[in-house]
């Protein structure tokens, strides 16, 4: 799938510590840095191997850009001891969230998600992998 | 295919099952008229350790428990370290995307002993008279452990994850596993090992809900001294669930599209 992609968008960028190890090795995303996007779920896979949350938010420019954050696999998300219970239907197309996580090295909008809030502002989850 | 062809098929399938049955009813009288088991489990010796278990590691381990079994890598063999440094891991120190990664683990072939212990999903132990099985979830792989005084089999081709033999020293299972082909990684981080190798591991429980698995594996092609290591797991009343390799393949999709991406 191809993504509108722009840059300038409308997150906000925090240093953040070490994150929990994951699965795919340091080449993909950039563990120094810290992004949290906010907006309206196109799509939710709870699916091996990662969790993955499609979302849509606007840029500074206005235009839309769909961001993808992935969590850790659907089994272990919904043993971890999370706020809620995770399952495949927790969220749906049009729920806001706010996804906060390590972005992508080379500056894609994907994160390596270590919160997810919903639109009232609860955490749904604080355990990325 | 012409019903003939499936018919000779049938045939012969039906005269195999027949032997196998006279193989197996001779097996079954065989060792135990001959030699009595070892270690029956529930005659005095051994421990209870069925239940669904999950990693939970020491703290002092974490940074390294779902990659290798100790901090630092083994003592390795020329042999050892040369296809060490060759090694293309996904993680740990020297990991790379797994779109680059050369683990064969991500072309989906069975990660090995004890390898396969650092996936961190839960794995049910089963204890049946003569045998204890081992059910991972990840990509639904099955260890059998015997442990009713067997010898290891000498007929068979070098395996993925070796010929497991157990006896109980009290309430310690300590198996020993040997036959592996040379195609696995000791860990995730890209410690290969040769046919040669041979792994003891020591399973108790140390606690009634806390399991100890102490694993020494020995290879003289690849290291140069035996490198020990632990897994420490916990009782859950989880089921187990469903994790196919798969599925890590599939999503190597979702990270190349990242790969690729140009602002």
């Amino acid at each position: 799938m191809r993504r509108i992609l722009t840059c300038g968008c409308t997150v906000a960028i925090l240093l953040a510590g070490a994150q929990a190890a994951a699965h795919h090795g340091p080449g993909l995303y950039d563990r120094t840095k810290s992004v949290s996007v906010t907006g309206r779920v196109t799509q939710f896979r709870f699916m091996n191997p990662h969790v993955l949350i499609y979302v849509a938010a606007a840029g500074e420019d206005g235009r839309e850009i769909v961001w993808s954050g992935e969590l850790t696999s659907p089994n272990r998300l919904a043993r971890s001891a999370t706020p809620v219970d995770w399952h495949k239907d927790l969220l749906k197309p049009g729920d806001v969230v706010t996804l906060s996580g390590n972005p992508a090295q080379n500056g894609a909008p994907a994160l390596l998600l270590n919160r997810v809030l919903d639109g009232e502002g609860n955490v749904l989850t604080a355990t990325g992998r | 295919m012409p019903a003939a062809t499936l018919g000779a098929i049938a045939a012969r399938l039906k005269a195999a099952a027949a032997v196998a049955v006279l193989a197996g009813a001779g097996l079954a009288a065989g060792p135990a008229a001959s030699q009595p088991a070892a270690s029956p489990p529930g005659a005095g010796h051994g421990a209870d350790l069925g239940g669904v278990w999950t990693n939970d590691p020491p703290a002092e381990t974490l940074a390294y428990q779902n990659d290798t079994v100790s901090a630092e890598p083994p003592a390795f063999t020329d042999w050892g370290r040369a296809r060490y440094e060759a090694a293309k891991p996904s993680r740990g120190p020297r990991g790379v995307a797994v779109a680059e990664t050369d683990d064969p683990v991500y072309q989906c072939f069975p990660p090995g002993t004890p390898r396969v212990y650092l996936h961190p999903f839960p794995m049910e132990i089963v204890q049946t008279p003569g045998r204890v099985l081992m059910i991972f979830e990840y990509d639904h792989l099955i260890r059998q452990i015997y442990t009713d005084g067997r010898g290891h089999r000498t007929d068979l081709a070098p395996m993925w994850m070796g010929d497991s033999i157990g006896r109980w020293e009290g309430e310690t299972l300590v198996v020993e596993t040997v036959n592996f082909n040379d195609k696995t990684w000791l860990d995730r981080t890209g410690v290969a090992h040769s046919e040669a190798l041979r792994v003891v591991e020591r399973i108790r429980l140390v606690a009634e809900d806390r399991l100890e698995i102490d694993i020494t594996m020995e290879d003289p092609v690849a290291l140069a001294e035996p490198w020990r290591g632990q897994r420490y797991l916990r009782k859950t009343d989880w089921d187990i669930e469903e994790f196919s390799c798969m599925d890590n393949v599939n999503f190597l999709e979702y990270e190349q599209d990242i790969l690729e991406f140009e602002d």
